[in-house]
């Protein structure tokens, strides 16, 4: 019995270490095949797999595989496949990701095909240099996002709010949530609570003057600005104008079980890439704000590159790849079937060929994007390592506070000690 | 030799598909585990040596390792003695010789079969959820019900609620048992006139021990190993405040969420030194409490 048990145990333990066991995968032995791998959703899957028939219409000589997973499962398999020397040839790269994938040297700098094979010269400045590192461009930036404060237009309309949602502050956010939650006699409260949306405190440590990791990658947000943070939550749940504690620490809901698409709150945070996504599952037409400012601080808010094509170090066949690459940014049909599902495209030619087309929600992130331009801040430095386990922490023990388990200024510092550690153990 | 073979090489051919896969698919992975928890390995860059380092940290300075450990046992005392009692309870029921046994055996077993299920997971976040289906049913009866799996107070009751209710595969073995036991033994304690609940501490309890051990035993290993109910109640992050966090939960994040794969392999071993000391104790302990009807004093 206890064979049987060690063996079954065994080979649940053994998993992890069966990626590095297993010989590599040979790659395909056509030449001129590539793979394709990102992350998706059944929008993006469509819109993707119609681009590689698309391209391979058009360049009968290479084969594409298009390899498709979700978010949360993304960065294990991605992990995995270096692991074994078997990466796609061109990878979707997140910004947070970017820069631990570079050290590690599973990416190749796309420099020597720039002008060459791929055309990027006219491209927006700023979010083309998201991609770079010490100077040399590793990640193509397909589409920009921001934070967006969603909110429904017709609970706003009711109750009375012609607040300038662009420039409004925290006060401000205060008493739209009031307004809304007597409007509708408490059934609709103003806002989802944000305790636990460590992006948005980002932001707020912005406002305050600091960035939340300085460019050594130290933690450089004091516990005064955790502490802060969650009493003004705490004081907008006492007087019970944002959503009920136990919706908010269920932790990175589904869209559809946002605050905004139940309708139990007139407003949700999200990226603005999504708001194709959540005008699809919210009954009331949706609005853009920005995420207030505080009086007289700094800009918070920024634009990030939301998603970024890597060319990556298992590559074999680099010039079909550079082409396929090439044509998602500059094909004209191609980047009509993208859209701005995966964010506002940095080639301001595609950008004019694609604005006749827009529906109206797709209008709404356009116009948002213009709109925030001027008041946003600098793209702050990549996060360290181990910034996505700060990100558990900052969750797990504003749980607690949520719930009015602890007291607000101990649990910002414990925050403050775990995020320390946390970083210093991840280098 | 030649009588070895003889005897037992019927079994070692039933055994083979096992051997197989354990030579050619676990032991390679369970030895290169056994390296990696020396090492500090992220799966992009090569695993360095780092000797006992991982050990040292987890029981020195990982305050969450703890955590896990307190969550896994506390788990682990509640959830076994439950659902052992449940399954002998139901077991004895049915061996009261309804009629219809094979229909209600299925049925007692369908949540074991079930419960593993990605599927009842998610029903029961959905049961247990603040305006779930527990909730309306107390409310129906004038109670205001907890927000149960949100409350880090007790989420962990609702799993070994889940626990209990997946009592099937222990039932069935003591319902085996059960019928092995001699109904004349039960026809005398009648005669003399023995109350029920006497036949039950006499008889049942001292006949059955032997089946009782291996339930505990199989059930206490399994129950350390419970990791898809939490994980997927907790949202694979042992969540609301690490109330959830089951050892195995935390081994898998550490491993595929933080690409910790030395530390992980690590906490897996260690793991593996808990359940072993434990089926040890329980084996040890058992000659005091056991006995076999076979067995000569």
């Amino acid at each position: 019995m206890t064979k049987l048990t060690r063996r079954a145990l065994l080979g649940t333990m053994g998993a992890a270490a069966a990626a590095s066991a297993l010989p590599a995968m040979p790659a395909f032995a056509a030449d001129r095949s590539i793979r394709h791998y990102w992350w998706g959703n059944p929008e993006r899957d469509k819109r993707t797999f119609a681009v590689i028939d698309t391209f391979q219409k058009k360049n009968a000589s290479i084969k594409v595989s298009g390899e498709t997973i979700g978010w949360g499962d993304y960065w294990t398999k991605m992990a995995t496949q270096t692991a074994g020397r078997n990466m796609a040839d061109l990878v979707q790269m997140d910004y947070r990701f970017l820069f631990e994938y570079v050290n590690r040297g599973a990416l190749k700098p796309l420099d020597e095909f720039a002008g060459k094979s791929l055309m990027i010269a006219d491209f927006d400045k700023g979010p083309l240099d998201g991609g770079r590192v010490d100077g040399k461009l590793y990640a193509l930036n397909i589409g920009s996002n921001s934070q967006v404060m969603v909110h429904n237009t017709r609970a706003f309309q009711e109750a009375g709010i012609d607040t300038d949602l662009i420039n409004w502050t925290w006060d401000d956010f205060a008493k739209v949530c009031e307004k809304i939650t007597a409007k509708s006699g408490g059934k609709m409260k103003g806002s989802d609570d944000l305790s636990l949306m460590i992006e948005t405190f980002e932001s707020w440590v912005r406002q305050n003057g600091r960035e939340f990791y300085s460019p050594e990658g130290k933690v450089t947000a004091t516990a005064g600005d955790v502490t802060s943070w969650w009493q003004m939550w705490a004081d907008l749940r006492k007087a019970g104008v944002v959503r009920d504690k136990n919706k908010t620490v269920i932790l990175d809901p589904p869209i559809a079980e946002s605050g905004i698409a139940v309708g139990d709150t007139a407003m949700s945070h999200y990226w603005s890439n999504q708001l194709v996504g959540i005008q699809a599952v919210a009954k009331d037409k949706i609005g853009a704000a920005m995420v207030p400012h505080k009086a007289g601080g700094q800009p918070g808010q920024f634009i990030k590159p939301s998603m970024f094509l890597s060319l990556s170090r298992d590559a074999k066949d680099t010039e079909a790849a550079i082409a396929y690459m090439n044509a998602w940014v500059n094909d004209p049909e191609i980047t009509g079937i993208l859209g701005l599902e995966r964010g506002i495209p940095c080639s301001p030619k595609i950008r004019a060929a694609l604005a006749p087309k827009l529906t109206e929600v797709e209008k709404l992130s356009v116009d948002y994007f213009t709109a925030i331009q001027s008041k946003v801040g600098p793209l702050p430095v990549p996060a360290p390592k181990g910034a996505g386990e700060v990100r558990d922490a900052f969750m797990r023990i504003g749980t607690d506070v949520v719930l009015g388990k602890v007291e607000v200024a101990k649990a910002a510092g414990t925050f403050i000690e775990d995020a320390q550690s946390i970083i210093e153990r991840a280098q | 030799m030649k009588r070895f073979f003889a005897r037992n090489a019927p079994a070692y051919v039933f055994l083979l598909p096992w051997l197989i896969g354990f030579f050619l698919l676990a032991l390679g992975p369970i030895l290169a585990s056994l390296y990696l928890s020396f090492t500090r390995y992220d799966m992009v860059s090569a695993p360095r040596w780092i000797g006992w380092g991982n050990y040292e940290y987890m029981f020195t300075r990982d305050r969450r390792f703890w955590k896990a450990l307190e969550v896994t046992f506390t788990y682990v005392a509640l959830a076994v003695p439950a659902r052992l009692i449940m399954a002998l309870g139901v077991a004895m029921l049915l061996d009261k010789g309804l009629r219809t046994i094979g229909l209600y055996r299925a049925i007692f077993y369908l949540p074991s079969l079930l419960g593993a299920s990605i599927a009842i997971a998610i029903l029961w976040r959905q049961l247990f959820a603040a305006d779930g289906v527990v909730n309306q049913v107390l409310a129906m009866v004038g109670i205001q019900g907890a927000s149960w799996i949100t409350d880090p107070d007790t989420s962990l009751y609702t799993l070994v609620v889940l626990a209990m209710w997946q009592f099937g595969s222990p039932m069935l073995i003591f319902l085996a048992g059960l019928r092995g036991i001699p109904r004349d033994l039960y026809e005398a304690a009648e005669i003399d006139g023995t109350p029920g609940w006497r036949q039950f501490t006499r008889i049942t309890l001292p006949l059955l021990a032997p089946v009782i051990f291996f339930n505990l035993v199989l059930q206490t290993i399994d129950s350390f190993k419970t990791f898809s109910s939490a994980f997927i109640i907790s949202n694979g992050t042992g969540a609301p405040a690490d109330s959830l966090l089951f050892y195995t939960v935390y081994l898998f994040n550490e491993a595929f969420k933080f690409f910790r794969m030395g530390y992980a392999s690590a906490l897996a071993w260690f793991l593996l030194v808990i359940i072993a000391a434990f089926t040890a104790i329980a084996f040890f302990t058992s000659k005091y409490w056991v006995h076999y009807e076979n067995e000569r004093d």
